[in-house]
């Protein structure tokens, strides 16, 4: 057994790839993810049409810009002249404040801003809009407070293929203007590296012997295949543990997490992810030959994995029928407790079933693909 | 053999001269000269590492010169690419294209018209007998079938030179001679043929052959040639206690320049051969051994190569194996006892009531052409997998061949190779070592052995990757056997392992018997097979002959004959038209013929043929059997009775 594990290690050691591949991913993924899956739109340019040159009106577009989500693109003359700017996709956005806004503010009317937006890109005429509507509640929100001002928002969207309409919009109360986290993003994302990068190591750890041909040789040995099995597990299991350590700095130094909860309970929570990912890897290199075909196997299984593990988005966003699939999905469940733990602070109390599903989940793997594994040793 | 009298005024085709490459400080190819001429098929020997298959690539034009030149019919090796055919080890074939599109990307490649394509690749698949499978997927074929399309490709471009490297490494005897049969054909219909191998059964099949070592060609000659320049004869010595002969006769005595041992006799080398059979029967009389029989032959290419390589300073060790447990107290009883073993693989029968018994201190050669079913049956045997039905008992165990105990007392070198790539050669002992639980002190010392028999002292760090095959096979038998097993099952020990370090292998084989291992072990060589003390011949999962290689050369009923004629290759194909295909094979200018009734009447018979064709007989004579000759009359009687059955 010693010697099974010393030899694992002496391999492990001089395996370039496996050593850059747990430092690169999750260094690349956290930090591409993070940044570049960010849904936070900055720095959106922003015309002015300014009929009220009041006040109110220079408050409400300082509003606008100072928030972070749009810049000053200029003022123009006419929401025309503005119109055609946002056609040509010289401006994103536009807002026009007409004559009497003030005026309407101050009798306690409601007052209408018109905003147009580019949606070309539907996404991010989305986003523009719930800032909108974000800065102005917010404004509402302190105008009233002081002196009874109350402006409704309405807008102007440029539909696909620029055909401008009006839409009415309601007014939504948006906590937190002009910020999406990227906390949602990056805790999803730590999930999805200890799973899928601990199930491509692992199936590529596992095929490895096979396509060396060396494992009749280990069969003809005293040693067990139980003992075999250990010994390819442990070194891999206490490596991505190190991958572990890893990522949590990178999310404290870079992200700025707030660690709220208690760490023990995400790293528990990690160590069963590692062993899920190693357990899908040695299940998927049991139908493979070679590390290539391992690695085609993948592609199949991480998609389905990902995209239903609510790391990246919202499992709400799913169809109703696709949500229950969830569930026996491990990063979904890691997703949760990391969530939870770091930005809630929750504890165990709270956190126990998804816990108990995740140690359910990786046991169920663990001896399904042990079982293949000593099959086909067998 | 001498070339024919035409082939040395036949233009020259091959020109290498002064030809040296460097890689960086290693120099690979130290200044070689050769001439190879039109038609002749001349063979590179040389171990690993001798610079062979740099000379192939400068001459294929793959690489480039440091200095000197090599030409084809005066054209640089590079602008005559497009007449040269060049096979490396690994056939260059698309596995998911079937023969015929294999042979066709080939031809479009060249720019061959497909109407030529097709003419030509039907011509060689014919020739080579694989026009059977036009369109069976390349990767679907066996190991034999293989080299012969990779060859039919090479040659749809027709080109003037061939250049094989190891051709026919890992191929089955059957279709290694068929392989050469083919080449000796093309080689009269003109066709140059440079080819390297580490057989010598082979070389003894080409026009002339170069001995090269460490960059430098030591000798280059006829087989004929080379045999003669030894000056010396061999002695076949027959007794019934080999080891201790062979002890006797070893160390420094005058008048014996060497002593190999084979299955069941010793290979003597002796100057002068009254003087030297006297000295012999001196010896053993002073030490008190019987001697059967000893029988006066010639040297045979091998004992030059070693006396070669040994006078330019190649040492291989064989260090004594340094055992604490011998197994002597079990000499003598069962250790794999197979009874009527059955295996299917679905609906196939793979192995068909096969019954081996193998007893401690010996060694049981297992001999079969590729898919005969060695492998399974080896696997049954040391317990892998389970046969369908019969009895197997495996070092005194019956019950489960799988227990630990079991397996502590196995020893096992599969034929793919079995130390891992990316390990040092230290840790690779040492996880060998500690698997079997071997003790720190125990490991240190077989380490030490291991290291000092494949020559590597000193090299313990180097990585596995970057040894070559030869030494790499050398330390997977050391692996193999530090534990001290007491049954031993090897798996082609030596493919690809060069003459001298086979004799290094072989002398620790029958060391590791002479302490009470039982050994089991294939090959697909049969000058090696001559080593085993007794030997299985398979054929379609079954075993059809038996015995020690002197008895299954006895139990031949028929005869060898050889003749040779003025137009060998004519007259063999003539004789081939007559009897079935196998029994006629080209040997140079001789032509071996087996025949089942008298060897008289078959060589008049064989006489009134050629000469009804106008061809002359020179000579004609009954030779003993080879056991290549054994297995493929074996083979072939069984593959008939088969189809008779059926």
């Amino acid at each position: 057994m010693a010697a099974l594990i010393a030899k694992e290690f002496a391999q492990i050691g001089r395996d370039k790839r496996l050593r850059i591949s747990l430092i690169v991913p999750p260094v690349l993924q956290l930090l591409l993810f993070g940044f570049a899956l960010n849904a936070t739109v900055d720095n959106l340019r922003l015309g002015i049409v300014d009929f009220d040159r009041s006040p109110e009106s220079r408050d409400l577009i300082a509003a606008m810009t100072q928030s972070g989500a749009f810049k000053s693109a200029g003022a123009y003359a006419s929401a025309e002249k503005l119109g055609e700017d946002i056609s040509r996709g010289k401006v994103d956005a536009g807002i026009v404040l007409p004559v009497g806004l003030s005026r309407d503010l101050h009798r306690g009317q409601q007052a209408d801003v018109q905003v147009l937006l580019n949606a070309m890109n539907a996404n991010t005429a989305a986003i523009a809009q719930g800032y909108t509507e974000g800065v102005l509640g917010t404004w509402n929100q302190v105008k009233l407070k002081s002196g009874e001002l109350h402006a409704r928002f309405s807008q102007i969207g440029s539909a696909p293929r620029n055909l401008r309409g009006i839409a009415a919009l309601h007014p939504a109360f948006l906590f937190n203007p002009g910020l999406v986290s990227s906390w949602f993003v990056v805790t999803g994302t730590f999930g999805l590296l200890l799973t899928l990068n601990g199930s491509l190591v692992a199936s590529a750890a596992m095929v490895k012997e096979r396509e060396a041909g060396t494992v009749e040789q280990l069969l003809m040995t005293p040693a067990g295949t139980g003992e075999i099995i250990v010994a390819k597990i442990a070194p891999l299991f206490l490596l991505l543990c190190g991958m572990v350590l890893f990522a949590t700095a990178l999310i404290k130094v870079v992200f700025q997490i707030p660690f709220r909860g208690n760490l023990l309970i995400v790293f528990l929570g990690a160590a069963l992810c590692v062993l899920c990912g190693i357990a899908i890897g040695t299940f998927l290199a049991t139908f493979t030959r070679t590390a290539r075909q391992a690695q085609l196997m993948s592609f199949f299984v991480n998609p389905p994995l990902s995209s239903l593990s609510g790391a990246l988005t919202p499992v709400e966003a799913m169809p109703h029928w696709m949500q229950p699939l969830t569930l026996v999905n491990p990063i979904r469940h890691f997703g949760v407790i990391t969530r939870a733990a770091l930005l809630k602070g929750s504890g165990l109390d709270i956190l126990w079933p998804n816990i108990l599903a995740l140690a359910g989940i990786t046991l169920v793997l663990l001896v399904l693909s042990v079982w293949r594994f000593r099959k086909q040793l067998g | 053999m001498t070339p024919p009298a035409s082939q040395t005024d036949n233009p020259v085709s091959i020109h290498v001269s002064e030809l040296r490459k460097s890689y960086g400080a290693v120099e690979a190819v130290r200044g070689i000269n050769f001439e190879v001429r039109q038609g002749e098929i001349f063979g590179l020997i040389g171990p690993d590492g001798a610079g062979k298959t740099t000379t192939f690539q400068i001459l294929a034009g793959v690489m480039e010169a440091t200095s000197g030149t090599a030409t084809i019919y005066n054209r640089a090796a590079r602008a005559a690419r497009q007449q040269t055919g060049y096979l490396t080890q690994t056939f260059s074939l698309y596995p998911d294209l079937t023969v015929a599109e294999n042979i066709r990307y080939v031809g479009d490649l060249r720019l061959i018209p497909h109407a030529e394509i097709d003419e030509r690749g039907s011509r060689y698949l014919k020739m080579f007998d694989i026009d059977r499978f036009t369109d069976r997927l390349a990767g679907r074929l066996s190991g034999g079938m293989k080299q012969k399309l990779a060859l039919a490709c090479a040659l749809v471009a027709q080109p003037q030179v061939l250049l094989l490297d190891e051709p026919t490494t890992g191929v089955d005897p059957v279709s290694r001679r068929e392989f050469w049969d083919t080449l000796a054909h093309l080689a009269l219909d003109g066709l140059t043929i440079l080819v390297a191998t580490p057989y010598l059964d082979e070389a003894e099949r080409c026009h002339r052959v170069a001995l090269m070592y460490e960059g430098t060609i030591h000798q280059t000659g006829t087989p004929s040639e080379l045999r003669r320049s030894l000056g010396a004869k061999r002695l076949e010595v027959h007794t019934s206690a080999l080891g201790e002969a062979e002890d006797a006769l070893s160390g420094h005595h005058e008048g014996i320049l060497d002593v190999q041992r084979f299955g069941d006799r010793l290979d003597v080398m002796v100057p002068e051969p009254v003087a030297g059979q006297q000295q012999v029967e001196l010896l053993l009389g002073a030490a008190g051994i019987p001697i059967d029989n000893i029988r006066v032959d010639e040297p045979a290419l091998e004992n030059t190569f070693v006396a070669k390589l040994r006078a330019i300073g190649r040492v291989v060790k064989s260090p004594k194996y340094p055992g604490q447990h011998p197994h002597r107290d079990l000499m003598g009883q069962v250790a794999i006892g197979a009874s009527s073993l059955t295996r299917h693989f679905g609906a196939f029968t793979a192995v068909r009531d096969v019954s081996v018994d193998v007893k401690y201190g010996e060694i049981y050669g297992l001999l079969g052409a590729n898919g005969a079913g060695k492998t399974t049956t080896i696997k049954m045997l040391c317990g892998l997998i389970e046969p369908s039905t019969g009895r197997m008992e495996l070092a005194g165990e019956r019950g489960s061949l799988r227990s630990r105990t079991v397996r502590q007392k196995l020893g096992y070198m599969s034929q793919k190779f079995s130390l891992y790539d990316d390990l040092t050669v230290g840790e690779n002992l040492n996880f060998f070592g500690g698997v079997y639980g071997l003790s720190r002190e125990e490991i240190e010392t077989k380490k030490h052995w291991v290291l000092e028999f494949a020559g590597l002292e000193g090299k313990e760090a180097a990585l596995t990757a970057s040894l070559p095959g030869g030494w790499k096979q050398r330390v997977a038998f050391g692996a193999a056997i530090m534990h001290e097993p007491s049954v031993l099952f090897l798996d082609e020990p030596t493919s690809g392992v060069d003459p001298l370090a086979r004799r290094a292998f072989w002398r620790m084989i029958n060391q590791l018997a002479d302490m009470g291992t039982a050994i089991l072990v294939t090959t697909h060589y049969l000058e090696e097979a001559e080593q085993c003390n007794r030997l299985g011949f398979m054929v379609a999962g079954s075993i059809v002959a038996e015995g020690t290689p002197g008895g299954v050369k006895r139990a031949q009923t028929g005869h060898l004959i050889e003749t040779v004629a003025s137009e060998p290759q004519r007259a063999a194909d003539l004789l081939r038209t007559e009897g079935e295909r196998w029994r006629i094979s080209l040997f140079g200018d001789r032509i071996h013929n087996v025949t089942d009734g008298d060897a008289e009447t078959s060589m008049r018979e064989t006489r009134a043929t050629l000469a009804a064709a106008g061809i002359a007989v020179l000579e004609a004579r009954e030779i003993p059997w080879s056991l290549e000759d054994v297995f493929i009359s074996v083979v072939e009687k069984a593959k008939r009775e088969e189809r008779l059955a059926a």
